[in-house]
């Protein structure tokens, strides 16, 4: 007996479906239980039988964060970090992954492991020396000091990350445009960068997460409170004795809001046959 | 020009343009090392510290502004961090030459940074200033000069849920071992709480002192003798053993061996233990937490049948002074004035510890009756901790509690840790 | 420009070679802002870092002096070195293999024809959630989840899968799989989020192609989706590999290496060197064993790349 085509996918899409809602509470269970504990008074996160929703119910957690002007300059902080450095990493990873995926060169190997493994140092080992340098460099306390930084960690995998996307566009699309009399600088703006935006855009939205929620730097390299950012101001929840475990799960929530925003509205570049065609 | 050398020129361009951000942010501003001095002749020192968020908001601010009043000329610049990363930051700041002119301390960082020669030797700074030193309660050592003065000191005493301890028909809180194990026990039998508490994460390791240790010192024992490490005389030993039983009866809350100080807390709080050895500092924060909840607190039981004077543990907010510091007079003046009597006891009413000078008395008035109880537990015995000063303090009770976690999981016999443990600490002193 | 002057009377095999010499100078002049950077801010710590393990010891000494390869030796030679190893090695290999898996599944499903666009954009949300946050907030969250008191066991207990709750994160035979759960929750979405940018890239008329010979949909993810995917899958792979290899503050902050020495990973251990112990001389050298490490498989990732070009 043949199923009928059309019954063979209703059945195929059921099966799509419970894959991806058993996916989903594997994903979203946990933030869904940090929305849950920022709604509770702090007892109440540690309530055995543990409830989703309790008598104590309240906005509070919110409230004292956004009326607390301090913890608020802490996202002004954030944001200004987290867009410059992507914007200038994604600048300087485009021309460099330009040139890695496009031309042969002395030392490309060579530089090639320097830039994948340099990230390996444990960070940790770096905070003393590191901190040094940005003190000579009299970048201590700045926001370039934090951009600059971060664009080290961000940099390494947004090259890779570029250079292994321009790999898979066929090399005569460029060409066409050098025997047309186009220079390197045309053959990447108008036509690599416009093909490449899916991956432009999962790298941007990378290097936004990591000079978001980087923290032991952002500790490190600033001192005081007008220069700090979000994940300090968490830490700064967690005190010697006790933790405002609500605060850190609301500050977390509203920490996470205006990323989403930004995933979503990049996330038509994502969506099916909108570059597929484009590349061919 | 061809449309080649256009977009070659946009590139030179381009790259010229990055190339100088990363140069302009190398000499962009930032202000680096401590405090300076304006032409006016006022002096800024900085103060960093884990302290302004722990206490009342503004009111450490109000303080300071208090100082500035008294002491025209000097202004202060409260730098606030989170305290689990304090430690790391004085070491790299010292590195650096940026630490802040006064800096808070706790007990077992100093012989590490007196040894890095990060902060000052305060003893020079109390002569120069001809500071009667009487009035401090204690001072912290290290080859016999100061480093750090504790301001405030809060202790541990032992605090017991009423309730579930008279469900389980214990009229009063227990005093020596004996006692405290049959508490224990019977709380655990009621079902749905444990007798005990003992948070023994690797990450924070201060389990080791505050409640392990403490069981030692409220007994009288040391672990040290003629200030090297003595793990393996008999008192010890006994101590380790009793919470091995206690381990071993089943009367302890699960989770021990990642639980830190916060999470004990919260399982008194929320009534799912008879007991647990806490800082004092807490008692508000278990009565915003839980109001209803019933609790005493009394001394941490001694060995069976002890008379003498009890060491009640303790942990402070330290302070000192960088080594590399511009303006140490005027940073020794801020401490000398939070280490003045009426300051001390103001910000120890605030913190709900006790304070660092002798003759400052916290006000009890519309604090909780609790407090003047502990007040007097720790009048009638002695501050003691004895890791304070010891070089890698923390490192000790960090090997101290993985050879514990060993034992209490039963892979070595009591006798065998605290071999090891000694041998281990040997090598750091 | 410079670059134009005209120099009429140039042989033809002058001109060629100043072309070429013209064209190698192009690579270098867009690689100029990354390497003045890298150079400057890496690699001069690096080395500092370097320096300092052949020191007694430094930072916490005035007067530091050569130690030569002892620092090596000794963090070589210790046994909780070889623990720290064998609990990173599979740390390390299964969150990225699980990463991977995940990846490539979530993505797949997120991809297919079979669903309408709102419930995808739906899914999309929800898949990268765990990616949001940073790492001391999941750190606290899943010690609450994971508390013997906490939201799992009760699920499980009440569903009865178990008897009686776990002790998740304290005891030494599950600490390891749970912290690995744990980073393999957080990590995930951005190999996810990667391929499923790569799969955009894979042109729809190869499936129709495999669609007509008859292939099923495994034959096509299996001849298509992966081949095409794989220049990102080892790129992302290898990053993934040297991340997590490092990974700290998860740890730190959930176990802090134990219970025992259950967790230990070469960075918990590098940490207490330094901040534990004040032996910032052994933490460097051990830094500096990692990074050996790395550059192995970084040689191994570029060869490969070299190979496929």
């Amino acid at each position: 007996m043949s199923k009928t085509k059309k019954q063979r996918e209703a059945l195929e899409r059921t099966g799509v479906l419970l894959a991806l809602i058993g996916g989903a509470v594997f994903a979203g269970f946990p933030v869904l239980w940090m929305l849950a504990s920022s709604f509770k008074s702090n007892t109440e996160i540690f309530e055995a039988p543990p409830r989703f929703i309790t008598e104590g119910f309240s906005f509070a957690a919110y409230a004292s964060i956004l009326s607390d002007p301090t913890k608020m300059r802490f996202f002004i902080n954030s944001y200004v970090v987290a867009l410059a450095v992507t914007g200038l990493t994604l600048v300087v990873a485009l021309f460099a992954a330009y040139a890695f995926s496009r031309f042969d060169f002395p030392f490309k190997r060579t530089i090639n492991i320097v830039i994948v493994s340099v990230q390996a140092v444990p960070p940790i080992t770096l905070l003393v020396p590191y901190f040094g340098l940005v003190v000579f460099l009299r970048m201590f306390n700045t926001y370039q000091g934090l951009i600059l930084t971060y664009m080290v960690f961000t940099l390494p995998y947004a090259i890779i990350m570029l250079t292994g996307y321009f790999n898979t566009l066929p090399r005569e699309l460029d060409e066409a445009v050098r025997v047309d009399g186009g220079g390197p600088m045309t053959a990447l703006w108008r036509i690599l960068v416009p093909v490449s935006v899916p991956g432009i855009v999962s790298v941007g939205i990378y290097t936004f997460m990591i000079a978001w929620n980087e923290y032991l730097f952002a500790l490190t390299l600033t001192k005081t409170q007008d220069m700090r950012t979000v994940p300090i101001g968490i830490q700064l929840l967690m005190g010697q004795h006790s933790y405002q475990w609500n605060e850190m799960m609301a500050i977390s929530i509203l920490g996470c809001i205006p990323i989403l925003i930004l995933y979503i509205f990049f996330q038509r570049y994502f969506m099916s046959g909108m570059t597929a065609g484009a590349v061919k | 020009m061809s449309k080649d050398a256009l977009s070659r020129r946009g590139l030179l361009a381009a790259v010229a343009g990055v190339a100088a951000v990363t140069m302009v942010a190398g000499c962009g501003g930032g202000s680096t090392g401590g405090g300076n001095a304006s032409p006016g002749g006022e002096v800024t020192i900085e103060f960093a510290q884990w302290w302004e968020p722990e206490l009342p908001a503004g009111s450490l601010r109000q303080m300071m502004d208090q100082f500035e009043q008294e002491n025209p000329g000097i202004k202060v610049k409260l730098l606030s961090g989170p305290y689990a990363s304090t430690k790391e930051q004085v070491v790299a700041g010292a590195a650096a030459g940026t630490m802040s002119d006064v800096v808070g301390l706790d007990g077992a960082w100093i012989s590490d940074f007196a040894k890095q020669g990060s902060i000052a030797d305060l003893g020079k700074l109390m002569a120069d200033a001809g500071y009667d030193k009487t009035q401090l309660s204690s001072e912290v050592k290290v080859n016999d000069a100061t480093y750090m003065i504790p301001v405030l000191n809060f202790v541990y005493p032992m605090f017991s849920n009423t309730d579930l301890l008279q469900k389980a028909g214990i009229a009063k809180a227990p005093s020596n071992r004996t006692e405290f194990t049959a508490a224990a026990k019977a709380v655990s039998n009621l079902g749905n709480a444990k007798g005990w508490v003992l948070p023994l994460s690797l990450e924070a390791p201060n389990g080791v002192q505050n409640d392990v240790m403490s069981w030692a010192w409220a007994s009288g024992q040391s672990m040290l003798k003629d200030g090297k490490p003595d793990l393996t005389n008999q008192d010890i030993k006994g101590t380790v053993e009793y919470v091995k039983s206690l381990w071993d009866d089943g009367v302890i809350a699960p989770g021990s061996f990642t639980m830190k100080e916060q999470d004990k807390v919260e399982e008194f709080t929320n009534g799912r233990v008879g007991m647990m050895i806490d800082s004092l500092a807490h008692i508000n924060t278990i009565r915003e937490k839980n109001p209803n909840l019933k609790f005493q607190v009394s001394s941490v039981p001694s060995v069976d049948g002890f008379a003498g004077k009890r060491g009640i543990p303790f942990a402070s907010w330290g302070i000192g002074v960088s080594e590399n510091s511009a303006h140490k007079a005027e940073a020794w003046k801020l401490i000398q004035f939070l280490m003045s009597e009426k300051a001390n006891a103001k910000l120890s009413t605030q913190a709900n510890a006790f304070p660092g000078n002798s003759k400052a008395t916290p006000d009890f008035s519309g604090k909780d009756a609790l407090f003047k109880e502990a007040f007097d537990i720790y009048k009638s015995g002695y501050p003691a901790n004895e890791f304070v000063g010891l070089p890698v303090a923390e490192q000790l009770m960090r090997t101290f509690d993985e050879q514990f976690q060993k034992t209490l999981s039963g892979s070595q016999p009591v006798d065998q840790m605290l071999e090891n443990t000694q041998n281990a600490w040997i090598k750091q002193f | 420009m410079v670059l134009l002057t005209p120099k009429t009377l140039d042989a033809p095999a002058e001109v060629a070679a100043r072309a070429k010499k013209k064209r190698n100078l192009v690579p270098f002049a867009f690689l100029s802002p990354t390497i003045i950077l890298l150079v400057i801010l890496m690699l001069i710590p690096i080395v500092m870092v370097i320096g300092y393990s052949l020191m007694d010891n430094v930072i916490m000494k005035t007067n530091p002096v050569f130690a030569g390869f002892n620092n090596y030796v000794e963090v070589l030679g210790s046994e909780i070195f070889r623990t720290a190893v064998l609990n990173t090695t599979f740390f390390t290999t299964v969150s990225v293999g699980a990463h991977l898996v995940l990846g490539l599944v979530f993505s797949t499903l997120l991809n297919s024809r079979l669903l309408n666009g709102a419930t995808k954009a739906l899914f999309r949300v929800i898949y990268v959630l765990p990616w949001l946050f940073t790492v001391a907030i999941i750190a606290i969250l899943w010690r609450l989840l994971l508390n013997p008191n906490g939201v799992i066991n009760y699920v499980l207990v009440t569903l009865g899968i178990t008897e009686t709750g776990a002790e998740w994160l304290s005891s030494p035979g599950t600490a390891l799989f749970a912290v690995t759960f744990i980073n393999i929750w957080a990590g995930y979405p951005f190999f996810m989020v990667s391929l499923l940018a790569g799969l955009q890239g894979i042109p729809r008329d190869l499936y129709e192609a495999a669609r007509v010979d008859g292939a099923n949909g495994l034959q096509q993810f299996v001849n298509i989706t992966l081949p095409q995917l794989r220049p990102i899958i080892v790129s992302m792979a290898v990053l993934d590999l040297i991340w997590t290899s490092q990974q700290f503050a998860l740890i730190w902050m959930t176990t802090g290496g134990g219970p025992i020495n259950a967790t230990e990973m070469l960075s918990t251990m590098t940490y207490k060197m330094a901040f534990s112990n004040y032996q910032f001389s052994l933490a460097s050298a051990s830094a500096v064993i990692i990074l050996v490490m790395s550059m192995v498989l970084a040689y191994f990732y570029v060869r490969h790349q070299k190979a496929r070009d």
